[in-house]
């Protein structure tokens, strides 16, 4: 028997994979994806207790989260390309550019 | 019994492919592992009976969001030279997956004291229909300034990847 609380165990288990990503990764790309994925976590919970309580409400929030999600993913990937052609790299240590004074080596 | 079947075969699915997108070295593989992933969230959607929810993350997100990524990604032309090479991947995709077990339990447990229901499937209930009466009912404001966020972002994509930047 499935109850609505495994769904909502299973996006905390998604979420930590997310966070999990965020922290120990150096691609870009891959943070990006790691970010979305807590998107999707948090509407798996949104979902989940629309569900438990017969009210529709939460999937109208979940659909706000998707449009926001686009939203997004439309501003980061013009990041990236930006980012891309002026540095030819994905790695995250390298866009300093706000952080340190001169650039830092590239530990290759 | 098919659904509990269902819900053990998706979530399974889910987590390992997004442990394989968070350790993938080349961010192509990444992205079609968590394209498996959010094929298999919109599957637990229907499974709590929320159909329009399913078809807006099978074709918005599964779709649009992810192919526009994978676009990106070939349009980039990555060699293997841009990708950040990191020696130390398995040590601290492990050491920070230990560091986060407390944090989960803790929210587990927190959950698991919630009242249980049962997830059986009701008709009709997220249908589009449902869900459009609702939104156009007492959602119209935020559903209005989703639009204006939307084109602020269009315009902001714009700006951005123009040509004559230098950073």
């Amino acid at each position: 028997m499935i109850f609505v609380t495994d769904y909502m165990i299973l996006a905390v288990l998604l979420f930590s994979i997310g966070i999990v990503g965020v922290v120990s990764r150096r691609n870009i790309i891959v943070l990006y994806m790691s970010i979305e994925l807590m998107l999707n976590a948090i509407n798996l919970i949104f979902v989940a207790l629309s569900r438990q309580f017969e009210q529709l409400d939460t999937q109208i929030a979940a659909l706000m989260i998707i449009a926001i999600a686009a939203a997004e993913a439309a501003l980061f990937l013009a990041v990236i390309v930006l980012l891309f052609r002026n540095r030819r790299s994905l790695d995250a240590n390298v866009f300093t550019l706000l952080g340190q004074r001169e650039q830092p080596k590239n530990d290759k | 019994m098919l659904v509990e079947l269902i819900f053990i075969a998706l979530s399974l699915i889910a987590l390992i492919s997004a442990l394989g997108m968070i350790s993938f070295h080349q961010p192509i593989n990444s992205v079609l592992s968590f394209i498996v992933t959010l094929l298999s969230i919109a599957g637990l959607f229907a499974l709590l009976s929320s159909s329009f929810i399913f078809i807006v993350q099978v074709i918005i997100y599964a779709g649009a969001i992810m192919s526009l990524i994978l676009f990106v990604i070939m349009f980039l032309n990555i060699k293997e030279k841009n990708i950040p090479n990191e020696p130390k991947k398995a040590l601290w995709i492990s050491g920070s997956l230990i560091a986060i077990t407390p944090f989960t339990l803790l929210l587990v447990n927190a959950l698991k004291t919630l009242p249980q229901k049962e997830a059986t499937i009701i008709n009709g209930f997220g249908s589009i229909e449902a869900v459009g009466r609702e939104l156009f009912s007492k959602w119209v404001l935020p559903f209005e300034m989703i639009s204006i966020l939307l084109l602020i972002a269009l315009l902001g994509a714009i700006v951005l990847a123009k040509k004559e930047q230098n950073i």
